[in-house]
């Protein structure tokens, strides 16, 4: 099978997934107990006022009814409006998607830049004393919470010495570079070290297997050994990896987001959930769904182009 | 005149607080806010960051003092409520603007009155109930009430009442009033307060520029606001918020919480504020026969609910919850920064004798089980409940916890399926019925959610609601307050001053007790 079918074989089996989180979010956000208009006048309303909201919004209809009108929605590029915003979803949604990819793609960036030539440095140096301290650096990296790593950096970095604004995003791309690197770093602080060790332990069973031994005992340099044979078949796990790692990231820096005062999509999530925004709330898992898709459907690819084998799965 | 006299005569003993300096004007201010605002318009503000926006964007006919009890002049320069309470009349003062430099007319306030009393667009419809109609002839303008109101004049200086442009919203884009609303914040900002709209991207910036056609002076004698602009950033992490002043990378934070309160008073920099608010903690006792799965209810009995009163140490809460800024309630049933609070010192205060006699005289038995609903992830809950558990303990209650987030709270309320839940409260309007009616009115809410259903105090408080004498209306008050303490279907707790930290160079901040914040009078001292 060529790449490009592949490719829409692949394409064609995220149809029945949207379906399927389409339904489930659906009943999941009304299986929630409160409601909207809870949620909005939860300390003020009369009784007769909650109906009211209710009724302005719809609540009041039955639920397949309230199903159809998403279904018919979603087909027509329309997620309705944010009852907590009181503006479109797909604006809302639109504005804050950009910090959350800038982020996750930076801290990614951040955690290939330090992971991947150490998971070779302690891969190669299987055992030795080289090897343990980077693992023991990355074991507390990855048993530290997030928010504390981030309150620590904003602590000394940015309040005490000044080299980085305390949180927020900036308006420009240099801007956003410059406030999202302490953010960037505390997420890749915890990325790096899954990526680190799941890349060490696939670069030592590579050097073991035989083609390498093979290549080895060909005379090549080692320098073509590494990068030609090793590199490229350690990395179709860690690819794995990395793509889940992206789909979590995108939707789940939450409290990186909150720390550093980023305006993305996990706040955004957050926020919906609490004011029970029914069609936000939908429209963000949607719009994680689609992304979701994309980053494995990429990341099927990229394996895919490594691996020739898998092509014809 | 008068009035306008007497507004004068206010204002100059607001600022006599300030130390003598000359005020200096011009500059922005950078404010760290806990959230951001949604949508700023009289009417559709529902949550707090917008509400307590709304008068820097939008002016009121009258307005409150800094106190918020005390009504004055505002786009009005007076007011006239007729003999028989059946309508009032007011005077517009000449030459006031809307931010695009168009006059604010009697037409202006018909459009804006008629909208907020619309139960089909605003949810504060209801506090406008008694208005039947709305006409202008000029500068005076006439409100017809369909019944006496007693709360009308405080209602012109509410935030929901504010005036908005009738051109305006002819001329906006959109199709519905909300639709206008929005595009009217977004495209094209019109507004009658000190400052107006400049830009806001949602979730991180908001920005406010001065409005040049303001009316009311300054100190100077110059038209307010001091200030150029005001720069919002939206900093939800408290710990980010405060590290982010201390950095002087914004000039104020609001939201700080009490356990940092000590530390920043200490800071040279930092002007630490404690403002007096309306904001209440208290406990609603579901005071219902039986509970929502159908088991006997221990807490319907008045002398259970006044036995955990008596063994709750409001002193210890304070000291534990708020680091002792801020106090045990003296009014069950409001703030006593609100008008007409009873205030004879804390009630219910610590008796563990008292609480062990109430408790025997009710039977109830060594050992009973009952549970409080708190927040999930809230560190005030937490503080709360171990100290409850360990309190009434004494008397033998045997307290567990349910945990749960604010919408399912709310539900548990509405339906009645808690025991004791933790709450809050502050007034968005300074007359006490709004704060009366939802806490001991049981048609409203059934009081609270509590299921108390007193046939005095419904009756008073209706009564109180056309009483147009001050001095019965205070007297109503009064036995109101009486009956629902005695009554006690609220675990009653504390109230809590706004905490904001600003960098000592600001001057003139001030945040209502009502929570709005007040930026006109505010400048910079450089």
């Amino acid at each position: 099978m060529s790449t490009i079918s592949y490719f829409f074989s692949r394409l064609l089996q995220i149809i029945p997934t949207f379906l399927i989180v389409m339904v489930i979010i659906f009943l999941l956000v009304r299986a929630l107990p409160g409601d909207p208009a809870i949620a909005m006048a939860d300390a003020k309303a009369t009784t007769e006022q909650l109906e009211q909201i209710r009724q302005r919004l719809g609540l009041d209809q039955p639920l397949w009814m309230q199903f159809g009108i998403f279904v018919k929605n979603v087909f027509t590029g329309n997620l309705g409006d944010s009852i907590l915003m009181k503006a479109p979803v797909t604006q809302v949604i639109l504005e804050r998607l950009p910090a959350s990819g800038f982020l996750t793609l930076y801290a990614v960036l951040f955690s290939l830049l330090i992971a991947g030539p150490l998971a070779f440095v302690a891969a190669l140096n299987r055992n030795t004393w080289l090897d343990t301290s980077i693992r023991t650096a990355f074991q507390v990296g990855l048993s530290t919470p997030v928010f504390y790593i981030g309150l620590l950096l904003l602590t000394f970095l940015a309040a005490q010495l000044r080299w980085f604004p305390v949180g927020g995003y900036g308006t420009t791309f240099l801007e956003h570079m410059y406030h999202l690197l302490l953010p960037a770093l505390t997420v890749a602080l915890y990325t790096s070290a899954i990526i680190m060790r799941n890349l060490r332990s696939s670069v030592i069973e590579v050097v073991d297997a035989e083609y390498v031994q093979f290549a080895r005992a060909k005379g090549l340099p080692e320098r073509i050994i590494l990068g030609r044979h090793v590199l490229r078949n350690a990395l179709i796990s860690t690819v794995t990896l990395l793509g889940l790692s992206i789909g979590n990231l995108m939707s789940g820096t939450l409290v990186t987001e909150t720390v550093f005062a980023v305006p993305g999509v996990g706040r955004l999530m957050l926020d919906a959930i609490f004011a029970r925004d029914y069609p936000l709330i939908q429209g963000l898992t949607l719009t994680f769904a689609v992304l979701v898709s994309i980053i494995f459907l990429l990341t099927d690819l990229i394996q895919a182009w490594l691996d020739p084998r898998l092509r014809v799965a | 005149m008068k009035k306008l006299l007497m507004a004068t005569v206010a204002a100059a003993a607001m600022f006599s607080a300030v130390p003598s300096m000359a005020i200096e004007r011009g500059g922005s201010l950078t404010f760290a806010r806990y959230d951001d605002s949604t949508l700023i318009d009289p009417i559709y503000a529902d949550r707090n960051p917008d509400i307590w926006m709304v008068t820097n964007l939008y002016d009121t006919l009258l307005r409150t003092e800094a106190d918020g009890k005390t009504v004055t002049s505002g786009l009005a320069e007076s007011y006239d409520v007729a003999e028989d309470g059946q309508s009032v009349t007011l005077t517009l003062r000449d030459g006031i603007k809307f931010s695009d430099g168009t006059p604010i007319e009697g037409k202006d306030v018909v459009f804006s009155l008629t909208r907020a009393s619309d139960a089909d667009l605003s949810p504060w419809a209801g506090l406008l109930s008694s208005i039947d109609e709305v006409t202008a002839d000029g500068n005076q303008v006439t409100i017809k009430l369909n019944r006496p109101d007693p709360t009308i004049v405080l209602m012109l200086a509410t935030f929901n009442t504010a005036i908005v442009s009738a051109d305006a919203f002819e001329a906006a884009n959109g199709e519905t009033d909300q639709e206008k609303a929005q595009s009217i914040a977004i495209d094209g900002f019109v507004g009658s307060g000190p400052f107006m709209m400049k830009s806001h991207q949602r979730g991180t910036l908001m920005q406010f520029g001065a409005n040049p056609h303001y009316w009311r002076e300054g100190e100077d004698g110059e038209p307010l606001p001091y200030m150029d602009g005001i720069n919002f950033l939206v900093i939800p992490d408290d710990a980010t918020r405060i590290l982010k002043l201390q950095a002087g990378e914004v000039d104020g934070a609001e939201f700080i919480p009490f356990a940092r309160v000590g530390e920043l008073e200490a800071d040279q920099n930092i002007n630490m504020e404690l403002f007096p608010s309306t904001r209440i903690i208290y406990s609603p006792i579901n005071t219902r026969e039986t509970r929502a799965d159908g088991s006997a209810n221990p807490l319907a009995d008045m002398k259970l609910r006044q036995a955990l009163n008596y063994a709750t140490d409001k002193n210890a809460l304070v000291q534990l919850v708020l680091q002792g800024a801020g106090k045990p309630v003296s009014s069950g049933l409001m703030a006593s920064t609100t008008q007409l609070a009873t205030d004879n010192g804390p009630i219910y205060q610590y008796d563990l004798d008292k609480a062990k006699a109430l408790i025997a005289e009710a039977g109830v038995p060594d050992g009973t089980e009952l549970t409080l609903t708190i927040l999930a992830g809230s560190a005030d809950d937490a503080i709360i409940l171990s100290a409850l558990q360990q309190m009434w303990s004494q008397i033998g209650i045997d307290l567990n916890v349910e945990q749960v987030d604010g919408p399912t709270r709310g539900a548990k309320n509405r339906s009645g399926e808690f025991d004791i839940h933790t709450y809050g409260w502050v007034n968005d309007v300074n007359d006490p019925a709004q704060v009366a009616g939802w806490l001991g009115y049981y048609p409203t809410a059934k009081a609270v959610g509590t299921g108390w259903n007193n046939e005095e105090f419904n009756s008073l408080y209706e009564a109180s609601n056309v009483e147009m004498d001050p001095a019965k209306r205070a007297e109503q008050y009064a036995r109101m307050q009486d009956i629902y303490n005695e009554a006690a279907p609220l675990l009653f707790m504390y109230e809590t001053p706004f905490a904001v930290a600003l960098s000592s160079d600001v001057q003139g901040y001030v945040q209502t007790p009502l929570g709005n914040n007040e930026f006109a009078s505010t400048w910079i001292d450089r």
